[in-house]
């Protein structure tokens, strides 16, 4: 059975895969940001904006196959080429070297002897900020490319020792656990170096004072602004972490060289759609340009409202449903069942958010018992199920052991609830699991209606925002669900069922 | 659903009619209610149906203008259109059923006439869904032909995609496509609708295909050499086309009900064109204004009814246990 169930499974990941497919198709049809940053080529930090942006959703990587993966060496590289010819990137390059810090010098200063002088002086005069970030060096040592260039080299001669991965490890480790401003300083000398470390500690680390030093550190390299402050709250601080996790997982090729194995798994992994897929797998969905807040921590506030309604719907759904349509097959063609019929189609014809409507007379948002918008959202499904427990309990009361459990003097009810019932509440009972994604869909309409702050209210608030970040989680989370959900009504059945097993495996072919 | 209901003669017939009377209000729609006059003599030049014909003339004077030089005319049964308004009469908002002669079902938040929008409304939705779902069938019905006739990879690419699609539940697929296409209007919603509907379509049409060339008189044309375009329209086609038509009855209801509730939250991307959710959705800023809710829901559950009746006879006829 177990190996039933995990075959059944592996099918599903096609699907999935598929599914995000879809998705990351439909994210790459966005409006493209260039044209609403609106950048000349001279003008500089436009075009680093412009750059910035799109590489925040992977436009600047291949979509599926990275032949040549850029690390911080190859960047480097490629502008000290642009600084050597002195061509129209030269000025963006010295942004670049501004931007790499102390990540780029270990393949930048040693190779300052083979420069020619004047690019040399160049690029040592435009790592002039990094020498303030750092919070080395004299004004006066940057007023001519030469004596700048003599500067980072005796800079790298004594310092060297300090880039190295388990220097900066050890000393961000103590920061953590003792912060002094003293250590704080010492790791600004290794400026941009100390980020994968930084980044990496902040995940674990729930000290409010030690992620006041690190963000205050990391900010103050990057640029970026996010920072914890000392009286922040816990909500603030996860915020904070979790917009640093998604720009180290955009930026982090800027600041780390891929060395062997690293350089294959790259062609795959630096792409846009591995980059965006491992990203939603791992929850790091970005932030809402709403608020700030990050999508994955909405989506864990958010969920559980429209997953929980959908399912009670769903509880209640088949509450009314089976006694119904058993009601209905016992009497089939009397009275009763053609009112239930027609109450049935009257149902189905009323579109939810009509039913929605009409009930919020009684109360909507907070004051709403939950009953009510659970009972809007249970007509969706009722004509179905109540049709499929009707239809199957029919072929039930017909069988052979119906009419003998009733010739061996079994009470008419018994015959009716144990024996026929048991069987054919199978197949209903499977359908719910097909109708739960259905019920989830249909619980994003009720909740505008409601006014209940769910999934569907949210995402609604999104498309008016244009928010795609929780727009592309929700439907993922979606996909999800009906997948999931397939499956678990697959296995139920083969469960009940045996029959239906191998009839699964060999033909699929499920009606949704 | 409603076996009961649709197996009678009776309950296909009642859809029957129906269907007949929503279509003769969508093709009439414009003698139902309109700014123009249905029969106008001006300037001693009769003009018959001027405001379905539309003429230039009759334009440039405007509506005001033609009713006042007209030496007499015959006004259609609400002589409002389903814009703003224009026209004459009363045009004040929220205006309740039955205050106003000229308003029968009251006026909309903006004054325009709730019949006129109701009754063009019926046009709106009844064309969109229909081609929607013929969209849907032609597409997935090509596809599941194909993937049936062929089989090895083009069967898993299709079965793929099939499984890729219905993974999502609709509203969410429709919803999500409108808001990441940069900009959404009708023709965007038409695709969305069309995308999530085929895949039911292709799964039926590959079944039979496969099930159909298995069949001895199918193996003995092909062993005479029927090419498979042959054998997909003599062989194939007259055995897929009942239940073609069945889905096809059974999705025009489905896609008005998912398109009525995307204009009622405002997402379906229209503009002008009189839809029956949006006049439904106007009710959110405007409690009390039952009107705004009830006869467009009205319509709604009339059309919904009749066309699941028909397509629940259809299948009623088509499934050898009922005949």
């Amino acid at each position: 059975m177990l190996a039933f169930a995990l075959r059944r499974a592996l099918w599903a990941f096609p699907t999935l895969v598929g599914v995000s497919l879809v998705v990351f198709l439909l994210t790459t049809l966005l409006p493209a940001v260039e044209s609403d940053a609106g950048a000349s080529a001279d003008d500089v930090a436009a075009r680093l904006r412009v750059d910035d942006l799109r590489r925040a959703r992977f436009l600047d990587l291949p979509a599926f196959l990275n032949t040549t993966p850029q690390d911080v060496e190859a960047r480097v590289e490629e502008c000290v080429v642009h600084a050597v010819a002195d061509d129209a990137d030269a000025p963006l390059c010295d942004k670049r070297f501004v931007q790499f810090g102390g990540s780029g010098l270990p393949y930048l200063i040693p190779g300052f002897p083979d420069l020619p002088p004047g690019p040399r002086g160049r690029i040592a005069l435009a790592l002039a900020p990094v020498a303030r970030r750092m919070n080395v060096g004299e004004p006066r040592d940057f007023d001519d490319g030469a004596s700048a260039a003599l500067f980072w080299s005796r800079f790298w001669d004594d310092r060297s020792v300090d880039f190295t991965a388990p220097a900066v490890r050890r000393e961000v480790d103590r920061l953590v656990r003792r912060g002094s401003d003293l250590r704080e300083d010492d790791l600004r000398k290794v400026d941009t170096f100390a980020l994968e470390q930084l980044v990496q500690i902040m995940r674990t680390t729930t000290d409010r004072d030690a992620l006041v030093r690190l963000t205050r550190l990391a900010s103050h390299i990057t640029n970026h602004d996010a920072v914890v402050n000392a009286n922040d709250g816990a909500l603030r601080m996860r915020a904070v972490v979790s917009d640093w996790q998604s720009w180290w997982y955009v930026h982090e090729l800027d600041y780390v060289a891929l060395r062997g194995g690293g350089k294959i798994t790259a062609s795959i992994a630096q792409t846009r759609y591995a980059k965006w897929v491992l990203g939603a797998a791992t929850g790091q969905l970005g932030l809402s340009p709403r608020d700030g807040e990050p999508v994955f921590d909405k989506l864990v506030s958010r969920a559980p409202v429209t997953l929980g309604m959908a399912f009670l719907a769903l509880l209640l759904n088949l509450g009314v449903a089976v006694p119904l349509g058993v009601l209905s097959a016992w009497r089939q063609g009397r009275a009763l069942d053609r009112a239930t019929s027609l109450l049935l189609l009257a149902f189905y014809s009323l579109p939810t958010f009509l039913v929605a409507e009409i009930l919020t007379t009684f109360g909507r948002a907070e004051e709403a018992p939950i009953f009510l918008p659970v009972a809007a959202l249970s007509t969706v499904s009722l004509a179905a199920t109540t049709q499929q427990q009707r239809a199957s309990m029919i072929e039930a009361l017909g069988q052979d052991y119906v009419r003998s459990a009733l010739a061996k003097g079994a009470r008419t009810w018994r015959a009716v609830v144990v024996h026929a019932l048991r069987n054919a509440l199978v197949p209903t009972v499977t359908l719910a699991g097909i109708q739960f994604p259905i019920l989830v869909g249909a619980a994003f309409v009720v909740e505008e209606v409601f006014d209940i702050h769910g999934m569907g209210w949210e995402t609604l608030r999104a498309i008016e925002s244009r928010d795609a970040a929780w727009i592309v989680a929700v439907t993922l989370l979606c996909a999800f669900v009906t997948t999931s959900c397939l499956v678990a009504s697959d296995v139920v059945y083969a469960l009940l069922d045996p029959r239906a097993r191998e009839q699964q495996l060999s033909v699929r072919r499920r009606s949704t | 659903m409603n076996r009961r209901l649709a197996r009678g003669p009776q309950a296909g017939a009642i859809g029957g009619w129906l269907a007949v009377a929503l279509l003769l209000f969508a093709l009439f729609a414009d003698v139902l209610a309109s700014d123009f006059p249905v029969l106008a003599k001006v300037h001693g030049a009769l003009w018959i149906f001027p405001n379905v014909t539309q003429p230039e003339e009759l334009a440039a004077l405007g509506v005001e203008e033609t009713f006042a030089s007209a030496e007499w005319s015959l006004a259609p049964l609400v002589a409002h259109g389903p814009g703003g308004g224009v026209g004459t009469g009363s045009t004040a908002a929220l205006l309740p059923p039955g205050r106003v002669r000229s308003h029968p079902f009251g006026t909309d938040r903006e004054g325009r006439d709730v019949f006129a929008r109701v009754v063009h409304g019926t046009r709106t939705y009844l064309v969109f869904a229909i081609a929607a779902v013929f969209a849907s069938l032609c597409f997935g019905g090509v596809l599941g032909a194909l993937a049936g006739l062929f089989g090895g990879l083009t069967d898993a690419l299709v079965g793929r995609a099939i499984e890729t699609v219905s993974a999502f539940p609709p509203v969410v697929l429709v919803l999500g496509i409108q808001a990441l296409v940069p900009r959404a209007s009708v023709g965007t919603l038409f695709l969305a609708i069309a995308v999530t509907r085929w895949p039911e379509v292709a799964r039926l049409v590959r079944g039979e295909v496969i099930q159909l060339t298995t069949r001895d008189y199918v193996m003995a044309a092909r062993a005479l050499g029927a090419s498979p375009l042959r054998v997909l329209r003599k062989h194939v086609a007259p055995q897929v086309r009942g239940q073609l038509a069945v889905l096809g009855a059974i999705g025009v209801p489905a896609v008005i009900l998912l398109e009525a509730s995307l204009d009622f939250l405002r997402l379906g991307g229209r503009t002008t064109a009189p839809s029956w959710g949006e006049t439904m959705s106007e009710f959110r800023d405007a409690p009390g204004a039952w009107w705004l809710l009830a006869f467009p829901g009205a319509f709604l559950c009339v059309t919904v009814i009749a066309l699941h009746l028909i397509g629940e006879a259809r299948r009623a006829r088509l499934d050898p246990k009922t005949r």
